[in-house]
């Protein structure tokens, strides 16, 4: 048995050796039985640790890990600082959002138009407010109420101007993004753009719901969303 | 612990896997703070990154490690795209952490010591009846630069270019720490 090829034959075994030292490493193996029985033996060792199996810990883990995940910090939305500001929505969280998407729009759509939310009590103020303030722990009541003092209008051209930007650079960088994740971006645009459709046609018949404005804007919002998140992978990648 | 029949390997999450649409729904909902969704792919993958785990650092901080490496996942499951399996993922990052505490301990535990005389030690062990127990142990007894090499490698899968880059190694150093891994348990798997 020869050191100088003992010390190759893993590199052999693991087809990494250049053609000429392949071959002569080969022509010696044909003359040297205890480096053939060496290779033997690396392979064996190789494939039984390719064969190993994975075992659960004998305790379970999982209660010393709950005890120490932080809960997530909500997200909110601000409009105004759409520049300084970067979305970190991953794909799946993309993928689980449209379909959720899919699911509430049109059924808020549908309770919108067919149960009339009850008039807004006396003192509630229906002056112009912007719609940027963070929204993310309100209930389906505060929304409801809160979206009686948004008007539709006045938002929809907020929004509609910075999805016009947006959409911009999205169309210009499209390229440099991961096909999956295009596909997954404009997947979930399309379903937001079926339901701000729903949500301006219910409007039309009925521009003085409140509830009808006020999911137009969340409908609006998540695009932007949505949008500043592929503008950011884009930044990412640039 | 070897076993017949459909039993897991380390390799049969091994980078390339497709990612499981279930999986990616649960890390979705994970990173919105979904603490089920994230159990779920703890009960999932905890067999594989605690074996990863044990082989690297031993059994004594198998446990603490694979705590942490779910500590992490929690916490960085917003850097995941979904680009590739979620487990291939995971078993990265558990590979990073993994590494992290070896460099940590750093040459402190004895039992680390590079040399073949690691290996004698095994002669005088009582036989295990358990081929894959044996075996095992033998891999936690190798050198430490052999022993990672050798998981990552024979074990987990990875190629020499990924291991040398996570050691900060050449390839030729990880082959070489190769090599000398399968000729200490060559000669151990012989007795």
């Amino acid at each position: 048995m020869t050191g100088h090829w003992t010390e190759r034959l893993s590199e052999y075994l693991d087809g990494e050796l250049p053609a000429l030292e392949r071959a002569s490493l080969e022509a010696h193996l044909a003359g040297c039985a205890g480096c053939a029985r060496t290779l033997e033996e690396l392979r064996v060792v190789a494939a039984r640790a390719a064969r190993l199996q994975v075992r659960p810990p004998g305790d379970d883990l999982w209660p010393g890990i709950a005890e120490r995940l932080e809960p997530r910090a909500a997200r909110t939305l601000d409009l105004g600082a759409a520049r300084a500001r970067r979305w970190s929505f991953t794909l799946p969280q993309l993928a689980a959002a449209g379909l959720l998407l899919m699911l509430l729009s049109g059924g808020a759509v549908w309770l919108a138009l067919t149960r009339r939310p009850a008039p807004a009590p006396a003192g509630i103020s229906t002056a112009p407010r912007l719609a940027s303030a963070p929204e993310t722990s309100r209930t389906a009541d505060t929304a409801v109420s809160a979206a009686a003092a948004l008007p539709a209008a006045y938002d929809a051209a907020r929004y509609d101007a910075a999805i016009a930007e947006l959409e911009g650079v999205l169309r210009e960088h499209r390229g440099e993004l991961d096909p999956a994740t295009v596909r997954a971006i404009e997947e979930n645009l399309r379903i937001i753009d079926r339901a701000t459709g729903q949500a301006r046609r219910a409007l039309a018949a009925d521009p003085a719901s409140p509830y009808l404005n006020g999911h137009l804007a969340e409908q609006l919002k998540l695009k932007v969303a949505l949008l500043r998140q592929a503008a950011a992978l884009v930044g990412a990648r640039g | 612990m070897e076993h017949a029949g459909s039993a897991v390997t380390a390799r049969d999450r091994a980078p390339g896997t497709v990612p499981a649409a279930a999986e990616l729904k649960d890390a979705a909902a994970a990173a919105a703070g979904d603490t089920r969704a994230f159990e779920r792919l703890y009960r999932a993958h905890v067999a594989r990154i605690h074996s990863l785990a044990r082989r690297m650092l031993g059994a004594d901080l198998a446990g603490e490690v694979t705590q942490d490496v779910f500590v992490r996942a929690w916490q960085k499951l917003g850097t995941f795209r979904g680009e590739a399996a979620f487990g291939t993922w995971l078993h990265r990052l558990a590979v990073n952490v993994v590494l992290a505490e070896r460099a940590r301990l750093g040459t402190r535990r004895g039992r680390f010591a590079e040399g073949e005389g690691v290996m004698d030690a095994l002669a005088a062990r009582p036989a295990a009846t358990d081929a894959g127990l044996d075996f095992d142990a033998a891999i936690e007894r190798l050198p430490e630069g052999a022993r990672q090499v050798f998981v990552l490698h024979d074990v987990e899968g990875y190629r020499h270019e990924e291991i040398a880059s996570l050691l900060g190694v050449t390839s030729g150093t990880t082959k070489a720490q190769l090599h000398r891994a399968r000729m200490l348990l060559r000669r151990h798997l012989g007795s």
